[in-house]
């Protein structure tokens, strides 16, 4: 099958594989992108196509289609962060990001969605950021639809899509098809290790290849450890290889040094190189205000197959209960790709309770509710922290807010399943059980205890820890990812989030690197 | 019977925080196989508990299962951030230890002495510990444990469930 990457190494891109370097080295460029994610990619494209020598730095490995196995047991320790172990402080919260060249977007579930016009209202009004009129994204959001062939799925949604189809239908709750980024797409249901096909219009198979066509340089398997820094200026980057676990090892030293560096290590990582590198943060707010769009799981059995493994893993979202009247937490209902690993870690129960739930794997249709974070005083996310290796952990505490959220979706999501026909709901809680009536599940979930480690929750959005702001003591960087301290620093990944987005975040982040990325090739060609 | 359990239970939970520190720097590279034999005598003893319902069939079928668990969370552990991996190699050292043992599972016999049924009761203790250190070893053990056993194509047979392979993997 043909793996574009392998044909344009075999070409001669320039690609170097830090983990087999044996002697220190450093590197020039105009600009160094760390991180080949959403933004990082989406940068890189841009910046080589306006004539800037540009380096891309990437942790995870360079794997590409004729790599990927459809294998839970390769995919996550090979392309997810911390081998998809990655947890909260408490670990309340299991967080699911990519690590590998493109970043989460080779990893992502190709839902395509705009930035929803209440967040950005609420973006000018809390940090006076103005993208309306002449600064909408509206023309950045076509030009990303174009580039990644981000259109409607024309595809049926597969049954656990169609069940929270059915489900609206017969409650009369607002549903949308959903847009995916994808170009001869088969179907298959196994976006998230990686699209043997090619099909998933990541920045694996896109930007990140047209950067190298034009000549930029791509050195994976290094993580960038630390800046140093004078004044209002970056000197160099410090990196290191990272060994056959993706672990930093010092085995040689590795300097970059650019008229301007792109951080594009995605939420949570950004932050923490800034914080390891104790770059000026008079806002106070680096690392801070760290979202996750918690999801709750609900499960349910169907009389009929519903093999949630196969089939586009998202094609039907329902924005019911996203931006309730009242100031309670609103979430977006969607659905995740069901496949055993992802399933048996998150389904409660051990011994004969969970082998018999497994042992109807194809029968379960599952739910997940996004509580958008962010916007009220109770919901004001989490923030990254260093252990003693320098990695980071995010510290995120579950207020009493975010969890009358987690009750009144697991309601919600347990009308709507059996709404869908339902045989028996199983909100995903160590204290619920199968319920064969939606009367059942009310009264039950009611008393179900809101604590940690009792319900499962989950994360595959990882937003915000160096926010954007017009006001420099309420950000991290301006509306154009500039540092406010240092001036050859641009942030260009989702941690200039100011707040969730009560939507999937890949668009927004492309829409936003690309219109950032421009404002910076001008800036630095001029 | 209770009472002193939890108080036990606070012991073992507060020598756990106290020696951690101290624990973490003194496993070395040297180390290693202590670690893993720490590690394999823990895991072989809840393996067969947390698993209960879902093993094959036949007695050799069970071991090879073990066995493969067993090696699959080993090979994953290093993937996980080296904080996370100490948290662990501390678990699996004190549920390993004369000691502390009796203090974490209330008994004194070893972990692999205890009936399936008591081991399954441990765990369930830690679920429900007003302990947050238990509670996380609880939700750490029993996540690692089953995707270690659901990852493996071998086990997949009783959920119907088959991948598609473009090549042929190893
Ligand atoms: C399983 C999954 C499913 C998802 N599904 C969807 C979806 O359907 N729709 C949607 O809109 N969004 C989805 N998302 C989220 C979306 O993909 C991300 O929000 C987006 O990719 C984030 O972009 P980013 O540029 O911030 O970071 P990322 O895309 O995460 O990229 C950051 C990259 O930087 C690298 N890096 C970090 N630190 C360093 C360092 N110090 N040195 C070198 N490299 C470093 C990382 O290894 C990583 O590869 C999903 C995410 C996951 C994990
Ligand atoms: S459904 Fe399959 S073919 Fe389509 S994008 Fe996802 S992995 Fe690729």
């Amino acid at each position: 099958m043909n793996d574009p990457i392998k044909t344009g190494l075999a070409k001669g891109w320039r690609h170097i594989d830090a983990a087999t370097l044996t002697e220190d080295q450093q590197f020039e460029a105009d600009v160094v992108i760390i991180g080949t994610g959403a933004g990082g990619g989406m940068t890189a494209e841009i910046l080589t196509q306006a004539g800037l020598s540009v380096i891309m730095l990437e942790q995870g490995a360079l794997w590409s289609s004729s790599d990927f196995r459809q294998q839970e047991r390769w995919a996550y320790p090979h392309l997810y962060q911390d081998g998809a172990g990655r947890k909260t402080k408490d670990q309340a919260i299991a967080i699911l990001q990519g690590r590998t060249v493109g970043g989460s977007t080779t990893v992502n579930w190709t839902t395509s969605i705009r930035t929803p016009k209440p967040t950005l209202d609420y973006w000018q009004a809390e940090f006076g950021l103005d993208f309306s009129a002449e600064h909408s994204l509206e023309p950045y959001f076509a030009k990303a639809a174009g580039r990644l062939h981000i259109s409607e799925w024309q595809v049926p949604p597969n049954p656990n899509n169609a069940a929270l189809k059915r489900g609206c239908e017969n409650l009369g709750w607002q549903y949308t098809v959903i847009e995916r980024n994808v170009h001869g797409c088969a179907n298959l249901g196994y976006c998230g290790m990686g699209c043997p096909l090619n099909a998933k219009q990541s920045m694996l198979v896109t930007t990140i290849p047209a950067a190298l066509e034009a000549g930029a340089l791509l050195v994976s398997r290094v993580s960038a450890r630390q800046f140093q820094w004078r004044g209002e200026h970056i000197l160099q980057l410090d990196a290191v290889p990272v060994d056959q676990h993706y672990q930093p090892t010092p085995s040689v030293k590795l300097r970059f040094k650019a008229r301007h560096y792109v951080l594009a290590g995605g939420a949570i990582n950004s932050p923490a190189l800034l914080l390891r590198s104790k770059v000026p943060n008079p806002s106070g707010r680096l690392g801070k205000h760290t979202y996750l769009h918690p999801s709750v799981i609900s499960g349910a059995l169907f009389r009929d197959a519903v093999s949630g493994h196969a089939g586009a893993p998202q094609s039907i979202y329902s924005d019911q209960f996203v931006w309730p009247k009242g100031d309670e937490a609103g979430f977006k209902l969607e659905v995740p790709p069901v496949h055993p690993v992802l399933m048996a870690s998150k389904l409660t129960g051990m011994a004969e309770l969970h082998a018999g739930m497994m042992q109807k794997f194809n029968h379960l249709q599952v739910m997940i509710a996004l509580l958008r974070d962010g916007f009220h005083p109770d919901a004001q996310g989490g923030e990254v922290q260093l252990d003693a290796d320098g990695e980071p952990v995010v510290d995120y505490p579950l207020t009493d807010y975010l969890w009358r959220g987690v009750q009144q979706a697991y309601l919600a999501m347990a009308e709507l399943q059996f709404a869908a026909g339902a045989e028996a709901v199983m909100p995903v809680h160590q204290d619920a059980m199968l319920y064969s009536s939606w009367q059942q599940a009310k009264t039950a979930i009611a008393g179900l205890p809101l604590k940690t480690y009792r319900a499962a929750l989950a994360s595959a959005h990882v937003m915000g820890g160096c926010n954007m702001s017009a006001d420099a003591a309420k950000g991290v960087v301006d509306a154009n990812g500039s540092h406010y301290q240092l001036q050859n620093l641009s942030v260009i990944d989702g941690s200039v989030l100011p707040s969730s987005l009560g939507a999937n975040p890949q668009l927004t982040l492309y829409a936003l690197a690309w219109r950032n990325a421009d404002v910076l090739a001008a800036r630095l060609r001029g | 019977m209770q009472r002193r359990q939890f108080i036990m239970l606070g012991l073992a939970a507060g020598a756990t925080l106290a020696t951690g520190l101290t624990l973490y720097p003194m496993f070395s590279e040297a180390d290693k196989t202590q670690q893993q034999q720490n590690a394999s005598l823990v895991l072989d003893a809840l393996l067969p508990a947390i698993l209960l319902g879902a093993l094959p069939k036949t007695e050799a079928e069970q071991q090879q299962a073990l066995q493969s668990t067993r090696q699959a969370v080993l090979d994953y552990l290093p993937f996980l951030p080296k904080r996370q991996q100490a948290e662990l190699q501390q678990l699996f050292f004190l549920l390993s230890q004369q000691l502390t043992r009796l203090a974490l599972t209330g008994h004194l016999l070893a972990l692999g002495e205890l009936s399936l049924e008591q081991r399954l009761q441990l765990l369930s203790s830690w679920r429900d510990s007003y302990l947050t250190l238990l509670q996380q070893a609880y939700n750490g053990l029993r996540e690692l444990l089953l995707a270690a056993y659901y990852g493996q194509p071998a086990h997949w047979q009783a959920l119907a469930y088959t991948a598609p392979e473009f090549r042929a993997y190893e």
